[in-house]
Order: structure tokens, then sequence, then C-alpha cells
């Protein structure tokens, strides 16, 4: 059983769980901050496109040189005090003209907040009120600037946000899509391996009790477990989860509730065998208990089909979660991976052409997924060495 | 087919229905919160609240709407949608056909090509078949199905714009019957292919090691000394032994098409009894919900009791009645 720490899936496990559970920690800020454009691409993807630039812009204003294609947003803020007589321009000069971004007069304090994404701005400028108001700002590459006329003291900043941010870019919020992807991580996992738990401790209480038990409530229990497997789980659990909440331990629950059959199946076939043995009579003519018989000798029987049942349900538990995130049925503020994958859909990243939206958490669930059913074979081989290659037996 | 065990099978359908039945009564009326408070308005005046409640029947004693609402199933009168205001059943039944649809065809697809592939692999072991087969089986399960086809939606819709992006039909609908098929059927191709695409593995996978274990049978050996062809040996007899539990796996992938029909049809935005059933539970509109989870029970049950009755015509040792089930 040392071998387990050697095999490639349970060490990946491993640094999963470490990156999901000690990232969040190592990461400042939250996930829902915004740190980008909408849709940046990520910093690897296409050279073409420019990072995000701040500038200071002070009484001498600033030059810009711009090489690459225009940003995403062009943003203003800052103040600016005057004499309240004069009027005061804010010019924005490109190589091919100047703009006059704000005229402002009558005061001795101007606050300047200005977005190129607002529909006031682009009317102000002239601009088309659809599309970006930045790819006219910067109609060409060169030499940019912008000052101020007539004031006294200016202290603004310029901030571009370029469509290239993060590693893995940014989701239609402009939050950036690594964070959330490593939070995603933990969800998964909590729900994963708590529904399956939590299902198998049922799976098991119910296996043995009707194993051992029989009569009434063996038929009872097994015409439920018919039913459950007869009928489809998703619909029920989507129901569910519109009845309860959508919280994570609700999903947990639901998921755990339609999850236990077939755990329950193989440990009362598994009663059912040992009941009858030689050593478990033998115990009985001694006068062991039933309770006795059941916790000491045949809950160490069954362990080993249940460790091996929960590494091959998580990928279940887990895939069942990210179907209900997909669907919208999950608390919007939980960050799952099921979650991102439902936001790409709805938001927007298939007019985008939004690729980074969908490929990390996909690839994730299936990774978790490859990885807890690789452990679980590996388990189910030392438990029944025949099902085995014959190299780890 | 008058026999004990088809009528054990009947029986069982009903037993699963019934429990479907009294779980989609408790789930909606037990269940913490009023099935008509989101409906009403707490500001309402208690005449106006008491209305409402006659309105859908839930002035009644618990006893008597089990029955009530018995009888509404078995009817199909659903009553009226909160969202619509429309009757339920209408709606449901516009959308039948389309879930029907694409489970039908993905199930025919993914089993005949999961066969086709499965048998393939069975008579050429070792050699490229086989291992995309063993592969295929192993990976698609851990692939999420949602994933599959929103990477499909970009690639064949979005990048190389081939299928359409969403929807059953285009707008505005094309006018003819045979565009209106053709453009239905364009709408559908993708859903479809992705559901094949996910499916086939696991059948392949399946078929294969029935097909490996049948051919290496004593009736095989015999049946090629007869100098009977190659066909008819592979398919005329070895094939034909592993038909029941084909069909016995085609039952039990039913609830599991049911689940995926569901998620395709989101995230297509198809018009179908999965999105109704969406919209019913994200809008709270509790008749709408119910109706639409009794109908993919339905479905389930339904298709159940038919692989059942070909299962009865295809294993001899059933048709006689001599198999206990």
């Amino acid at each position: 059983m040392r071998d387990i720490l050697k095999r490639k899936s349970v060490i990946m496990l491993i640094c999963i769980f470490f990156a999901g559970f000690l990232g969040p920690m190592l990461i400042s800020g939250h996930p829902s901050d915004v740190t980008g454009a909408p849709f940046a691409r990520p910093l690897w993807w296409n050279a073409k496109l420019p990072l995000s630039s701040e500038y200071v812009v002070g009484n001498s204003g600033v030059e810009i040189n711009w090489e690459k294609l225009p940003p995403e947003i062009f943003a203003l803020n800052g103040r600016i005090t005057a004499d309240p007589e004069k009027e005061v321009r804010i010019i924005w000069s490109t190589p091919v003209g100047e703009k006059t971004l704000d005229t402002l007069t009558g005061s001795d304090l101007y606050w300047i907040n200005m977005d190129g994404r607002d529909m006031i701005f682009k009317q102000k400028l002239g601009l088309p009120l659809i599309g970006k108001s930045a790819e006219h700002l910067f109609p060409m590459s060169g030499r940019y600037s912008l000052r101020t006329e007539g004031a006294m003291e200016t202290e603004l900043s310029l901030s571009l946000s370029g469509g290239r941010e993060g590693l893995l870019g940014t989701d239609q919020r402009g939050r950036d899509v690594l964070t959330l992807l490593i939070f995603g991580i933990r969800t998964s996992l909590i729900v994963g391996i708590s529904a399956t738990l939590i299902a198998s401790l049922l799976g098991l209480g119910l296996g043995l009790a009707t194993g051992y038990i029989g009569g009434l409530f063996d038929a009872f229990v097994m015409r439920i477990v018919d039913v459950l497997l007869s009928i489809p789980t998703l619909p029920i659990m989507m129901v569910l989860a519109g009845l309860w909440g959508k919280g994570l331990w609700q999903l947990v629950l639901i998921l755990s509730i339609f999850s236990w059959m077939g755990t329950a199946r193989s440990v009362r076939a598994l009663v059912l065998t040992v009941r009858e043995s030689p050593w478990v009579e033998g115990l009985r003519v001694l006068g062991a208990k039933r309770g006795y018989i059941l916790r000491r000798h045949l809950v160490p029987e069954a362990a080993p089909i249940l460790l091996a049942n929960i590494a091959l349900g998580v990928p279940g538990a887990i895939l069942a979660e990210a179907g209900l995130a997909f669907l919208g049925l999950s608390d919007p503020r939980l960050i799952s991976w099921g979650r991102m994958l439902h936001e790409a859909h709805s938001f927007g990243a298939f007019t985008e052409g939004a690729w980074w939206l969908l490929i990390p958490p996909g690839l994730g669930i299936v990774a978790l997924c490859l990885i807890f059913m690789d452990i679980g074979r590996f388990l189910e081989e030392k438990i029944d060495p025949r099902l085995g290659s014959g190299k780890n037996a | 087919m008058k026999n004990r065990w088809f009528w054990g099978r009947l029986l069982s359908s009903i037993g699963v229905l019934a429990a479907v039945l009294v779980l989609n009564f408790i789930l909606f009326r037990v269940m913490p919160g009023d099935a008509v408070s989101t409906i009403i308005d707490p500001n309402f005046s208690p005449e106006a609240k008491d209305r409402l409640r006659e309105l859908y029947g839930l002035d009644k004693p618990l006893l008597e709407q089990f029955f009530l609402y018995i009888k509404q199933m078995l009817t199909f009168s659903f009553g009226l949608s909160f969202l619509s205001r429309k009757p339920v059943w209408d709606e449901l039944l516009s959308r039948l056909p389309g879930t029907l649809f694409l489970m039908a065809t993905s199930m025919f697809l993914s089993s005949a090509l999961g066969i086709w592939l499965g048998i393939k692999a069975a008579l050429n072991r070792g050699k490229l078949a086989e291992r995309i087969v063993l592969r295929a089986g192993a990976v698609t399960a851990s692939f999420p199905g949602f994933f599959v086809q929103l990477v499909l939606i970009m690639l064949l819709a979005r990048t190389f714009p081939i299928f359409p992006l969403r929807g059953s039909v285009s707008i505005p609908q094309p006018v003819g019957t045979l565009s209106v098929t053709l453009d239905y059927l364009w709408h559908m191709a993708l859903p479809v292919l992705s559901l094949t695409l996910m499916g086939f593995g696991g059948w392949a996978l399946y078929v294969r090691n029935l097909m490996v274990k049948a051919l290496g049978e004593d009736f095989v050996l015999m049946a090629r000394a007869r100098g009977l062809s190659e066909n008819r040996v592979v398919y005329g007899h070895a094939f034909r032994t592993i038909l029941p539990p084909i069909l016995t796996i085609l039952l039990m992938s039913v609830p599991g098409l049911v689940s995926g029909a569901v998620i395709t049809e989101s995230v297509f935005s198809l018009h179908g009894v999965g999105t109704f059933l969406l919209e019913a539970v994200s809008g709270h509109d509790y008749p709408s919900a119910g109706a639409a989870f009794y109908m993919l029970a339905l479905i389930t049950v339904i298709s159940n009791l038919l692989a059942d009755v070909v299962y009865g015509l295809v294993d001899p040792r059933v048709r006689v009645g001599g198999r206990d089930q």
C-alpha cells in the first residue's frame, strides 16, 4: 500500500490539493475583484495586443509612444485645480489630430472621472455609440500625448486597460480567470469528496443493515434502490436545487441522496456472502451480539470496497456538481468550475470567441475526474489483484 | 408475450411510476416554502391569498390534495403555469417531440457506432481499432458532456461557422416543409453529433468485451468448423447471443440519456422539455417544474418497458417464459 504515494495521479492530486487550499491564501485580493478589461486575452496569446498601463498626468502632461493595437478601455481619473474665471481644456493629441476630451469652466476644483465606455463620453466626442471608443482614440501607432490647458494644477491618472491580462485572461466582468480557477478547485474537491463520503457512509449503513437483517426491510430498501436507479437523477436534482436553495452544503446533500445506491448494493452483496461463512457462524455460537459482529467484523470486511467506491464515486459527484452549476443552479457567489462555464455560456463567451473561459475550467474538471478514476482503479486492483495487469499486484 | 415475466415487468414499471408520483407530490407540497408563496405577494389581503390557494387546490386536506394530484397527473391536466399563465400541458406537448428526437437519434447513432466499433475491435484484437475503442471508452467517461459541447460550439459554430450557435429553428423560420425540415436537422446536427461522440465509447467498450467472450465460445468454433462464412459466424451466431445483454445496457442507459438531453438542450438553447424544466425551476414555477419532471420520468419508464418488450422478443429463454426475472 505504500507505493500509492509513487502513483502519478496521487502526486498530482496532492499538488491540486495544495493549490486549492493554499493558493487562495497566497493570492492577495478577492477573486471577484476586477483586474482588467472584460474578455482580455491571456498574456502570452497575441503580442500585438497591448498590456495594461497607467500614466501619471502632471502639469506638463504626458507623452506616450504607442506601437500596438488600441487598448480596451481608456479611463481618466483625478482632479484639476484652476482659476474659476478661466476655461480648462483636456486635450488628447494623436498622430492624426487633436481631440478635446472635456472643456471645464466656473469652478476652482474639478474631479475628473472619464471612462471611454460611457455613452455620454462617446456622445461628447462624436464617436459612434456602439463599439470601442478606444479604437477611435488610438487610430494608429505613433506618438500620443495628453495635456491640460489653462489649469493651475493637474493631478490625473490615465489608465489604459490592455487586451492582455493575467496568465489565463479575464472573464466578462474583468475578473482574473486564473484566480477564479484556483478558487474553484476548493469547491470541486469539497463537493466531490464530501458528497461521496456521505453517500458511501449511507450506502455502507444501508448495505450492512439490509444484508444482515434481510426480510421486509431489505426488500423495501432494495426497491428504493431500483426506483432511484431507474429514474433520471439530473431533473430531480434540478428540482431539489431549485426548492432547497443553492448553497454549497445543500448541493452536497442533494448529490449524496442520489449516489448511495451503488455502494449499498455492493456492500449488501458482500454481507450476504460473509454472513453465511463459518467464522461468522462461529462468532454467533460464541455469543457475539449482532451489533458487535457488524461493527468489528463486517465493517472491516467492507472497508476496502468502500475505499475504492469512494475514489470511483468522486468523479460522478464532481461531474454532477459541475452540471448543476453549469445550469445556473448553484450559488452565484460560490466560485466553481461549473459556474465559470455557466457564466462563459450565458455572458457572451461565444460572441467574443473567448476560449480561455471554457478550456481551463473544463480541463480542470476532466483532470480531477481522471485522477480520481485512476486512484479508484489502483485501489480496486489492490483489493482484487485479478483485475490488475499484474504490474501492481 | 403472455407470460409471467412480461406482466412482472409491467408491474414493476407501474411501481416505479407510482414512486415517481409520490416523490413528485412530496417534493412540491411538503418541502419548505409554500408552493404559492412565489406568486403571492406578502402585501396581498388574506382573502386574495385564500382565493389563490383555492384556485390551486391548496386549501384542501393533504390526502384529498394527493388524490386530486394523482388524477391530474394521470389525465395530463397539469394546470396553469405560474409564469406564463397558460396550460402547462400545451407547452409540454410542443416541446416533447424535440426531446424525444434528440434522445432517439443520439441513442441510435451512438449505439450503432459503438456496436459496430466494438465488433470491429473484438475481431481485430491488438490492432488500431481495439486501441481506439479501449481509449475512447475510458476517456469519454471523464468528460463532462456540456464541456465537450461548448468546445464543439466554439469550434464548429463560432470559429468555423458551419452550424448555428443556438436554438431549434432559424429566425425568421424558412417556408416550405422541406426547408423547415432541413433547417431543423441543421440545428440538431451539433447536439446529436456531440451526444453521439460522448456516448459511443462506452458502448464500444462494452460490446467489445461481450464479443471477445462470445467469439471464444465453443459454438463459434462449431460454426466455423461447419464452414459457415465469417459474416454468418460473427453476426448470425456470436452477435446474436450478446443481444440480450446489449439490450440490458440500453435499458440502463435511458436515465442517463434523459439527463444528457436536459443539459444538451440548455447548452444549445433547444426547444425541449429540459429547457422547460430549467426555466420552471429557476422561475419557481412549481406546476411546470413538477409536470416537466413527471414527463421526463414517464419517458424513462416507458422506454424501459419498451426495452423489456424487445428483450422478450430477442431472448428465447424469456419468450418461452422459463426465465425467472
